[in-house]
C-alpha cells in the first residue's frame, strides 16, 4: 500500500513539474476516481463508473471517488479512508470531494463528503443515500451502488444545504395533490354554497337564560398503562454518523455500515 | 268574509307599506297607523252560505283564491284583499314580521345577488329577467322548546410520556355526568306544504325584535297563506332541526378529555309554547335557458336563496385556476426552501 502511494505523489509531482515547466494550469485527471484496489468491479465496468462519476463530479464540481480495499490495515474504515484521501487531495490539491469506501474484509462500506460536500452532502443526506445504495451492496453489486451513490448525491446536491431532500413537502407529486385537493373543496363549497348557505347555529334559538348544566360530576374511574420499548432508529450496522477528521486535518462529513 | 281597507281621504284601496309600516294609499299617498286605523273605513262583506267563494267589494268578480290563500289581490280590479274567516279562529296568527324589503329594494337585492353568483352563466348574472316578485306571507310555527337532558358517558385522558428508553402511555379514564336543563325560543317550521322545506330554513334567520302582534291589514297588498300541518304534526320536524343543536350544547358541557364516548344520552325535550306566525318572503320567479328558476328572498333581511343555473366552464375554470396557482405557489415555496424546481 505505501509502494503504491509514493509511487503515486511521485508521478503526481513529475505531472506538476511538468505542467509548470509548460505554464498550464493543472487540472485535475480524470484517470484516478476509481481505485478497485479489492478488485471487485471488472475492467469494463470501472471505465463505464469512471466516465459516470467525471460526468457527474464536472455537474457538481467535485470529485466521485470510489475506493476497495480487502482489509484497512487494523485500521478503522474511516481512519483508513481519511488516510487515502489526505494522500490524494495532498497530491492533486483537490479538496472537495465524495467518497464511497468499501471494506470488503470487514464488510463495511463508509461515505463521506470532504470539502464543499461536507455541507452538500451533510450527514442525513449520506444516511439517506447509504438507505439507498444498501440493497444494491447485499446484492453485492458493488459498482452498481457506487453508480447509485453517484447519482443520488448529486441529485442531493442540488438541495440547499440542511434541507431534506427526500421531505415529502419538496416532492411534485405531493405538491400536485394538494393543489387538486384544495381547488376541489374550494370549488366544491362554493358549489354547496351557491343556492345559498345555512346561518342559524347552534346558539341562534338557544335561551341563555334557562339552558344551563344543572348538575355535573366526573369522577375518576381507573386508569391503564401501557410500555413500549423506544424503537432504535436504524436497523442494525449503522455507525460513524456525522463524520469527522482524517488524520491530515481534513474534516467531512459521513456516515458506516456493517453488510 | 272580504275585507277591503279604504282610504279616508280618496276612498281607494290601502296596502301595506314595508317603508314606513303603515297603510298607504295608492292614489292619494295617504298613510293610515294600522294601530288605529278607523273602522268604518273598514269594509267587510259576508258572503252567506260558501265561504269559499268571495266577491271584491269594488268591481263584484269573483275572487280566485286557493282554500289555504288568506290575502290576495282581486284578480280583475288588482285591489288587495284580505280573507278574514281564514285568519280568526284556529286560524288567527298570533304573530307576524312585516315585510321591511320593498319590491324595488327585493330587485335591486336580487339583481346585486346574481351579480356576486361566481358559478352562474354569464347570461344569468344580469339579473335582468324577472318574470314575477311576489310578496308573500309563509305560515310558520314557532317553538318554545323546553327539556332536559341527561348524561352519562365515559372521558379519558391520555399521557405520554418516556423513561430511559420505555414510553409509557397513560390513560385515565373518568365517569361523566351531567343534568342539562334545555331551552330554546321561537324556533321555525315552515307550516306550508307548497314551499319547499330546505329552502325555508335557509332564509332563516329572522330579526325577531320586529316580530308584531299579528293584524290583518300587514297582509293587505301581499299574498298570505294559512298553514297546511298544525303544530302538533310539525313537532318532529322541529325536533329534528333542534338536536342537533342539542348535541353540540351537550358535547361542550363535556371539555377536558381526549375522548368522549357516551353510554347514556336522554335528551326529553317538549314544546311549552307555540306562536302561529307569517314570516315575509320574496318568491323571484326568473326565465333562463327557458327555463323557470324559483328563488327566495327573506321579506325582511334580504337573504335570497335557492338553485342558481350553474355553468360547468366556470366551474372547470374555477378549478383549474386554484388548481394551478396553488400548485404554483407550492412550487416557488418548494423552490426558495429547497432550492430545487424539480
Amino acid at each position: 500500500m505505501v509502494k503504491h502511494f509514493s509511487q503515486k505523489l511521485a508521478w503526481a509531482l513529475l505531472m506538476g513539474l511538468l505542467l509548470i515547466a509548460c505554464g498550464m494550469p493543472a487540472f485535475a485527471q480524470a484517470a484516478d476516481l476509481i481505485h478497485d484496489e479489492a478488485g471487485l468491479l471488472s475492467g469494463e465496468e470501472a471505465q463505464e463508473l469512471e466516465a459516470l462519476a467525471e460526468q457527474y463530479g464536472a455537474e457538481q464540481d467535485v470529485d466521485f471517488l470510489f475506493l476497495t480495499t480487502d482489509s484497512t490495515e487494523g485500521q478503522s474504515i474511516e481512519a483508513y479512508m481519511g488516510d487515502f484521501f489526505d494522500a490524494r487531495a495532498d497530491s492533486t490539491g483537490r479538496e472537495d470531494a465524495v467518497l464511497l469506501t468499501i471494506d470488503i474484509g470487514g464488510r463495511e462500506l463508509y461515505l463521506a463528503g470532504f470539502g464543499t460536500a461536507e455541507e452538500t452532502l451533510d450527514a442525513e443526506r449520506v444516511e439517506l443515500v447509504l438507505d439507498r445504495i444498501m440493497p444494491e451492496i447485499q446484492a453485492e453489486d458493488y459498482g452498481g451502488a457506487f453508480e447509485d451513490a453517484v447519482v443520488t448525491s448529486s441529485e442531493y446536491m442540488e438541495y440547499r444545504p440542511g434541507v431534506n431532500p427526500e421531505s415529502i413537502f419538496l416532492k411534485t407529486w405531493f405538491h400536485l395533490a394538494i393543489a387538486i385537493l384544495l381547488a376541489g373543496i374550494i370549488v366544491g363549497s362554493m358549489l354547496y354554497n351557491a343556492g345559498g348557505r345555512v346561518t342559524t347555529n347552534p346558539g341562534t334559538y338557544v335561551d341563555r337564560d334557562h339552558t344551563r348544566v344543572r348538575s355535573q360530576d366526573d369522577r375518576f374511574r381507573n386508569k391503564t398503562v401501557t410500555r413500549r420499548k423506544v424503537p432504535k432508529n436504524k436497523d442494525g450496522g449503522g455507525f460513524g454518523g456525522g463524520g469527522g477528521m482524517t488524520g491530515g486535518g481534513r474534516s467531512f462529513s459521513g456516515g458506516g455500515r456493517s453488510f | 268574509m272580504v275585507i277591503h281597507y279604504k282610504c279616508p281621504n280618496c276612498g281607494a284601496d290601502m296596502a301595506f307599506d314595508s317603508e314606513s309600516g303603515h297603510l298607504s294609499c295608492p292614489s292619494c299617498g295617504h298613510e293610515e297607523n294600522i294601530e288605529t286605523f278607523p273602522e268604518q273605513n273598514i269594509e267587510r262583506k259576508f258572503d252567506e252560505g260558501e265561504a269559499k267563494e268571495y266577491h271584491c267589494e269594488n268591481c263584484g268578480a269573483i275572487i280566485l283564491t286557493e282554500a289555504e290563500t288568506t290575502a290576495t289581490h282581486c284578480s280583475f280590479c288588482g285591489a288587495p284583499v284580505v280573507l278574514a274567516d281564514r285568519l280568526t279562529g284556529d286560524l288567527a296568527p298570533a304573530k307576524v314580521i312585516p315585510f321591511t324589503v320593498s319590491k324595488d329594494e327585493a330587485v335591486a337585492a336580487f339583481k346585486k345577488w346574481t351579480r356576486g353568483g361566481r358559478l352562474t352563466p354569464r347570461g344569468f348574472m344580469s339579473g335582468d329577467r324577472i318574470k314575477k316578485m311576489t310578496g308573500m306571507y309563509v305560515p310558520f310555527w314557532l317553538y318554545d322548546i323546553e327539556g332536559e337532558a341527561h348524561i352519562q358517558a365515559i372521558g379519558t385522558q391520555v399521557q405520554t410520556y418516556q423513561r430511559g428508553d420505555t414510553i409509557y402511555t397513560e390513560t385515565n379514564f373518568y365517569d361523566v355526568f351531567r343534568e342539562i336543563d334545555l331551552s330554546y325560543l321561537k324556533v321555525p317550521a315552515d307550516a306550508s306544504d307548497k314551499m319547499d322545506d330546505v329552502l325555508m330554513d335557509k332564509l332563516e334567520p329572522y330579526d325577531y325584535s320586529e316580530l308584531k302582534d299579528f293584524r290583518m291589514p300587514y297582509l293587505a297588498g301581499y299574498l298570505a297563506e294559512k298553514y297546511d300541518f298544525d303544530d302538533e304534526q310539525l313537532f318532529a320536524r322541529v325536533e329534528s332541526k333542534i338536536v342537533p343543536y342539542i348535541d353540540s350544547y351537550i358535547s361542550s358541557t363535556i371539555s377536558g378529555y381526549s375522548s368522549v364516548s357516551y353510554t347514556n344520552k336522554q335528551i326529553n325535550a317538549q314544546k311549552k309554547k307555540v306562536y302561529y306566525t307569517l314570516f315575509p318572503v320574496w318568491m323571484v320567479y326568473y326565465d333562463f335557458d327557458n327555463k323557470e328558476h324559483t328563488f327566495a328572498m327573506n321579506g325582511q333581511t334580504g337573504k335570497v336563496v335557492g338553485k342558481p343555473p350553474i355553468s360547468n366552464g366556470k366551474v372547470a375554470l374555477w378549478f383549474t385556476g386554484i388548481a394551478a396557482s396553488s400548485f404554483v405557489a407550492m412550487k416557488a415555496i418548494a423552490f426558495a426552501v429547497g432550492g430545487v424546481l424539480w
